[in-house]
């Protein structure tokens, strides 16, 4: 069959032709590719060479030793300085014994107390500013008068209210204080349990002194009259019974 | 020693778990080192309620010591009893130098001049706690030991705990001997009540945590640590919603622990409110309905309601504001005047 020869020789060239021009497109192809990759490659490297010459800069500049130059620090620097100096502002407030920090409606203080170096106890208290001055909440203890206080200076004195308050809680605070340690220390001496109450404005309580072998029972009792201190006004010494031998 | 002493001090004894007698025994300080030590603690408990009657038999107990014991019981559990809150008023303005014999002289003669058979009792804490247990009796009848009520004071004050008996008739007489030893004008009963003494305290004295905007940093460890998962394939989708409910949270209750209270109660006197096509009542009055949540610990479980998805943030401030307000109980009415208080001398 003559025909049949001819048309498998036409497959044949067909299908070579398609075979050529699929590879021609392949290699069209990677060319393409080869060139992006190559100008990408071109890229990249300029960019490495730029950072290296800023690295170098920086480098350079802090070798020569003009890292702190006082005439313009660094944003950071300052931001660094000035952290530092609220937070010690902060706590030389909080030290002086009254501290305070503005809220939204108004202002709330911290009353800080302590007696001959050892800091006590803190308090709160939170004040609105309008329509006027006055206590919205506070952790102030119910035997301190702060009722009181408040209704003869504030609104008007806040300063003299916040001073008398602070004497007051710091006496309170320190007479507590005080009673604690003479409980502790003088354990051995006293008799029984001391008496007082809750403000501490009072204190009684029982010791014995011996002397040529004899023992004297004491009572003492000593008044706090004054609120705004922690020592007491008046000592009451009365022995009671008789000199019992030891 | 009397029957009704042996009596009383053998179901004080009962009352105890057994565990704990020999140590409030040893509080009371009645029975002797060596007279405690013939007791047998592992017997039976009315064994050793028996055999304890025989040793205050032979110290001749009366009934003031069996009253110590009594208070000892109580303030140890002292949750198991409702406390009521009670605030006193004065007029005047100086100083108190509290004097407890005074307090107690006065007390005690002001009730005895009112009533002869009374049996009070005290007992002072290291808290400066004042307890006083009142047994009631009438003109004709010794006092009933097994329905005393008991009173909490602390000194310079204006605040008393009573954890009355059932027989309320006696409670004026109560109040009045109170205002008159601890100098004060009136008093009246604050709606506040609970079981746990010290939460009260708490609340009326203001040591209860609240959440107080200072300059003051935090510890660290205050700062709550996420628990569990650091998956970082994890993300947590409503992290800034968490985050608002959390920080709403913690203005409203603070970062402490909570005061323990049972109930809040609001007693609604409001006008029900509805369309006017649903007009379901013919006449204009009051809805009345009481709305009553309990738990065994009532604000720790609000605090978790919103964090819990249970309700929105920030909660009403109907419910927030119980510490701050010092009241569980409520009568909320119409317009103007949300929550009513009155003075009320006895």
């Amino acid at each position: 069959f003559p025909g049949a020869g001819v048309l498998a020789q036409l497959e044949k060239l067909e299908a070579r032709a398609r075979r050529e021009a699929v590879e021609q497109e392949e290699r069209e192809q990677r060319e393409e590719r080869t060139a992006l990759l190559r100008s990408r490659a071109r890229e990249l490297r300029l960019r490495r060479d730029e950072l290296r010459r800023k690295l170098r800069e920086k480098e350079g500049l802090r070798k020569a030793g003009t890292a702190a130059d006082p005439a313009h620090p660094t944003p950071r620097d300052v931001l660094e300085w000035r952290i530092r100096s609220l937070r010690a502002l902060l706590q030389l407030f909080h030290l002086t014994g009254i501290s305070g920090k503005l809220s939204k409606r108004g202002v709330c203080l911290t009353l800080s107390t302590s007696y001959e170096g050892s800091h006590l106890d803190s308090f709160h208290l939170e004040l609105l500013a309008r329509p006027e001055l006055r206590i919205q909440r506070h952790s102030i203890p119910p035997f301190i008068p702060l009722e009181q206080l408040s209704r003869r200076f504030l609104p008007t004195d806040l300063r003299r209210f916040l001073a008398l308050l602070s004497q007051h809680l710091n006496a309170y605070v320190g007479r507590r204080f005080q009673a604690e340690q003479f409980q502790e220390r003088f354990s051995d001496w006293i008799q029984g349990t001391p008496q007082r109450n809750s403000l501490c404005n009072l204190l009684k309580f029982s010791y014995s002194l011996s002397r040529n072998s004899r023992s004297f029972p004491l009572q003492a009792r000593l008044l706090y009259r004054d609120p705004c201190r922690s020592l007491p006004t008046e000592v009451t010494v009365c022995c009671s019974g008789e000199w019992a031998p030891l | 020693m009397d029957e009704t002493v042996a009596e009383y001090i053998r179901r004080t004894v009962l009352k105890i778990p057994r565990d704990e007698i020999k140590m409030m025994l040893q509080k009371w300080g009645f029975l002797s080192e060596a007279q405690l030590q013939t007791l047998n603690f592992h017997q039976i408990k009315d064994n050793i309620s028996q055999e304890v009657v025989q040793l205050c038999e032979e110290n001749a107990a009366d009934i003031k010591q069996a009253a110590v014991l009594d208070i000892i019981y109580n303030h140890t559990y002292q949750n198991k009893r409702m406390w009521s809150v009670y605030q006193m008023r004065k007029t005047g303005e100086e100083l108190e130098y509290f004097d407890l014999t005074d307090f107690k002289k006065k007390f005690k003669r002001r009730l005895q001049s009112a009533l002869k058979n009374v049996t009070i009792t005290f007992r002072e804490y290291e808290d400066d706690a004042i307890w006083i247990r009142v047994a009631w009796g009438t003109p004709y009848r010794q006092p009933n030991q097994y329905k005393p009520s008991y009173v909490v004071y602390h000194s310079q004050t204006p605040y008393v705990f009573i954890s009355a008996s059932v027989l309320k008739s006696n409670l004026p007489l109560l109040c009045q001997a109170l205002i008159v030893a601890s100098n004060y004008h009136d008093i009246r009963e604050m709606e506040l009540r609970s079981h746990s003494l010290n939460s009260l305290k708490d609340i009326v004295f203001k040591r209860y945590s609240q959440n107080f905007h200072t300059y003051c940093p935090k510890p660290p460890q205050a700062r709550a640590v996420e628990p569990g998962s650091v998956d970082l394939r994890i993300i947590n989708e409503n992290r800034s919603e968490k985050e608002r409910i959390q920080r709403l949270n913690q203005e409203a209750f603070g970062d402490g622990p909570q005061p323990i209270l049972q109930f809040a109660q609001y007693k609604l006197e409001t006008m029900f409110k509805s369309s006017p096509e649903m007009d379901v009542l013919d006449k204009k009055e009051p809805f009345r309905c009481l709305v009553k949540f309990s738990s065994p610990h009532l604000l720790e479980s609000l605090k978790s309601l919103a964090p819990a998805g249970m309700a929105d943030a920030p909660l009403s401030p109907l419910l927030t504001c119980i510490p701050q307000k010092a009241r569980n109980y409520f009568r909320i009415r119409e317009k103007k005047g949300f929550f009513p208080e009155s003075f009320v001398s006895p």
